[in-house]
């Protein structure tokens, strides 16, 4: 679609203010989702943001495009729905790190093996924050949360290693404090054309302290130039640092996405011939003679 | 001569037991004749025991037979298996491998055949056998085998169609139990579940989401074929909750869209009828019953997941539920369920069960008509100021789809206002739980679905359900042509009931009677929750399903005095 007046990232705002806490990493994220959709001129009619439940998943609240805010660990199915629904359409999963790990884990597993043309934006915090502090699925082992007052017991699930083993086609991981790198990071996943996991990490003011942003802060550094994207190994280098949060595509393959898959099934199933007739399909119930 | 018959043929995996009752099948089809044909397994994945059933008549069908007059055993221990089920007419012929003693004290004609001189069209023998001596149609058979292995060389071709003469030939030794027929324009013979699946086309959806489980996935491997043919989408899920979510994401998107399930797939998929309700997005679900809780029976049939389709869901959540009561209804209540839930915006549940979804029946093509509709859309001058949720005298809002630029909207599972904003007012909470809750008032108005079948005056009144329908009602043409007075009501929609027809029918039968496949009685409950339905005059038989609906055990239940609601 053309259109004469670009659209601006005011274009992309609703009335509707955010219920997040001061000092979020959230906001950041939501500015550079309204950064990224002007950027890349997504028509908003023509965009479909859908997530889960948490914190997090009020994004699409605030986006002026169409959304949904479903249940907690179903964006997936949803957005694979939508899209295969409507393939033209731009389509972006988002939500937290317990709704796509934790509830929506079999979900993320699946959507990144299939190759689902979409954007899946992780915001990252290590806690569940909605339900005001407890651990969720990438809270470090030991830590203690409201849920776990002796320690977590669990090692924490390493989300961009786990997308690049799970077959996902783009990787990458950004830091909500660097709204420009965020910005970028986020055009290249809706671009990308498969699953684009985009891990970012989004500090909780209010359940994980003061400090956590500081240390992320402290630790982020950009991958070294050279990094072979196509390469699982060279990406899992840096996917479960301790020392470094390295930011960036980690990841990047080109294979068939799941509504590639379709277009060909349909163009298997319908061979040279024209679509079927009801007649055609009743002829499966009639006895032979 | 007869106008009715039931033949069943046992044996093991690979012993084509199937394939026999299939050819009889659809030649019968073929000639005009009406067929029910049912199939029972044990529990194997292959080689296990089957039986196949099928009653033949020269007058429309709705039950599957009492009483078999012919059976064909291959193994007696496969035949052991399913005795519990298999009530054998007075007159019943049976014909058994004769390498395989019958057991010690077996009652019935037993005719040994040598099955094993030809192990591996021992099938096809006995349908030659069963073909002499019921006079099916010869010719038709003839083409079934040929069609049977089109894919096969000619050699088998030939081998197999020597094997049904020589069949022909052994049934002839036998007294014959011809049926009296006349060639007529052949019927369609389908599944309930083929049937669910056609009236989803029928109704335009594009779009298909499910997991596979007993006994509904005909569904999805029907849809699986012929979807992507239309340019439409079919997509095995991960599991059930993804399933119903993408079928809900694809109708936001504008898509008809629907799943087909069994009752541990619509326990997972509870969560998301929830949001399908609040958010107003349609969404199709075909149940497909069987024995439960839990992993229950999966291969058998029961009318227990009643209150679960009902009810499921935390929060108040208007639904919709279907029930067909046979193969056909499953065409119509699939294609009604897409009318509604796309008006409506709404989840449609259909509630079918093991013994529709898998039985095949003949069917006329010309009664699979059915008007289609489509979901209200905004228009052009709603633009200005669209509210996707607004407050409307029916409860419908206009539905806009991705794409439109004036449509625009965000929703969501939590309550929201008219326009789709999150609120938690309870004035809000109040105000749209209405407005859902109206759409079912004017579905009541608009889909008055039942059937009431039996005498105008009934001294006794039948309710009952779903696939319960069939046999209920042949019990009642015997006992009304035996000068009882029995009529029976039928909701086709179980939510939101035709109350009004309901109550009438109950008011006017000085004595009631409620038939169903649920330990707990589960209907009965639900009527008694619904309209007035005095204890005083009502008997409930309700017991497990796993052993289906007899129309003798309805017709003792019919003569019973006492009340014991």
């Amino acid at each position: 679609m053309t259109c004469e007046v670009p659209f601006t990232t005011n274009d992309y705002k609703t009335d509707l203010k955010p219920v997040w806490c001061p000092g979020c990493g959230d906001f950041g994220v939501l500015n550079s989702v309204y950064r990224a959709l002007a950027d890349l001129q997504c028509a908003p009619q023509d965009t479909v943001l859908v997530s889960g439940i948490g914190c997090s998943s009020r994004l699409p609240g605030y986006v002026e495009t169409y959304g949904i805010n479903s249940l907690h660990g179903r964006a997936l199915p949803i957005a694979t729905g939508v899209k295969l629904a409507a393939p033209r359409l731009n389509v972006i999963a988002v939500g937290g790190d317990g709704d796509g790990i934790a509830i929506g884990g079999n979900h993320f597993v699946h959507a990144a093996r299939r190759n689902v043309d979409l954007a899946y934006i992780m915001m990252d915090n290590e806690i569940y924050g909605l339900t005001k502090g407890q651990a969720g699925p990438t809270t470090p082992e030991g830590d203690k949360t409201k849920s776990t007052l002796y320690g977590n017991p669990d090692p924490a699930v390493d989300p961009c290693g786990m997308a690049i083993a799970l077959g996902a086609s783009w990787v990458a991981r950004g830091f909500s404090g660097d709204v420009k790198g965020m910005t970028e990071l986020m055009k290249k996943a809706i671009r990308h054309h498969g699953f684009a996991f985009l891990n970012i990490i989004s500090p909780c003011v209010t359940w994980r302290g003061d400090d956590q942003h500081k240390e992320l802060r402290a630790k982020v550094q950009q991958l070294p130039a050279g990094h072979d994207v196509t390469s699982r190994e060279a990406a899992l280098r840096f996917t479960a640092e301790s020392e470094h949060l390295t930011v960036g595509v980690l990841y990047e393959v080109k294979r068939a996405t799941l509504v590639d898959h379709f277009a060909e099934v349909q163009r298997k199933a319908r061979g040279n011939k024209s679509v079927p007739t009801r007649e055609d399909v009743l002829a499966v119930f009639r006895p032979p003679v | 001569m007869k106008s009715d018959i039931t033949l069943s043929i046992v044996g093991s995996g690979g012993d084509g037991a199937v394939a026999a009752g299939d050819i009889i099948s659809m030649a019968c089809a073929g000639t005009g004749l009406h067929v029910i044909k049912t199939e029972a397994y044990g529990p194997q994945i292959r080689g296990g025991e089957s039986s196949s059933t099928v009653r033949i008549s020269a007058a429309p069908l709705t039950s599957q037979a009492d009483s078999i007059d012919a059976l064909v055993v291959f193994n007696w221990a496969d035949f052991a298996r399913f005795a519990d089920e298999m009530n054998l007419a007075d007159d019943c012929v049976v014909f058994y491998e004769s390498k395989d003693a019958p057991p010690d004290g077996f009652a019935g004609k037993l005719i040994p055949v040598d099955f094993a001189e030809t192990p591996k069209s021992k099938n096809i023998v006995a349908v030659g056998i069963l073909t002499a001596l019921f006079g099916l149609p010869v010719e038709g058979i003839r083409a079934g085998i040929r069609h049977r292995f089109s894919k096969k060389t000619a050699a088998v071709i030939d081998t197999n169609l020597q094997a049904f003469d020589r069949g022909l030939a052994l049934g002839a030794e036998t007294p014959s139990h011809k049926l009296s027929f006349k060639p007529s324009a052949p019927r369609l013979l389908m599944s309930g579940n083929e049937a669910s699946a056609l009236g989803a086309l029928h109704a335009g959806c594009s779009f298909f989401a499910g997991y596979p489980i007993t006994p509904s996935s005909e569904i999805l491997h029907f849809l699986s074929e012929w979807l992507p043919k239309i340019g439409g989408t079919c997509l095995q899920t991960e599991d059930e909750l993804a399933a119903i979510g993408a079928v809900v994401g694809a109708s936001f998107a504008g898509s008809k869209a629907m799943t087909a399930t069994s009752g541990p797939g619509l326990s997972l998929m509870a969560e998301m009828l929830g949001l399908s309700s609040i958010a107003e997005i349609p969404s199709v679900i075909v149940n497909v019953q069987r024995g439960g809780p839990s992993t229950g029976i999966p291969t058998k049939s029961e009318q227990s997941d009643l209150l679960h389709a009902l009810f499921a869901s935390h929060g108040d959540t208007p639904r919709v539920v279907l029930a067909p009561c046979d193969v056909e209804d499953a065409f119509h209540t699939t294609v009604d369920a897409f009318n509604i839930a796309e008006e409506y915006q709404i989840p449609a549940i259909v509630l079918s069960d093991q013994l529709i979804g898998q039985r095949r029946e003949t069917i006329d093509a010309a009664s699979l008509e059915h008007e289609v509709r489509r979901r209200r859309l905004p228009a052009p001058s709603d633009d200005a100021e669209y509210r996707r949720y607004a407050d409307t005298e029916d409860g419908v809002s206009p539905m806009s789809v991705p794409g439109m630029a004036g449509g625009i909207y965000q929703t969501n599972g939590l309550e929201h206002d008219v326009t789709g904003r999150p609120s938690a007012m309870y004035a809000v909470h109040e105000r749209m739980n209405g407005k859902r809750t109206r759409k079912m008032k004017a579905i009541a108005e608009e889909y008055r679905l039942f059937r009431r079948f039996g005498s105008v005056e009934p001294e006794l009144g039948i309710l009952c359900w779903g696939s319960s329908t069939g046999s209920v009602h042949e019990a009642i043409e015997i006992m009304n042509a035996a000068g009882r007075n029995v009529a029976a009501f039928v909701p086709r929609i179980l939510a939101p009931l035709p109350i009004e027809e309901l109550q009438d029918f109950v008011d006017s039968c000085p004595r009631i009677l409620v038939i169903e496949l649920s330990h707990s009685a589960q209907f009965y409950q639900y009527l008694r929750s619904q309209i007035d339905l005095p204890r005083t005059k009502t008997l409930v038989h309700a017991r497990s399903g796993g052993k289906s609906l007899s129309v003798s055990e309805i017709m003792q239940m019919a003569t019973l005095e006492e009340v014991t609601a």
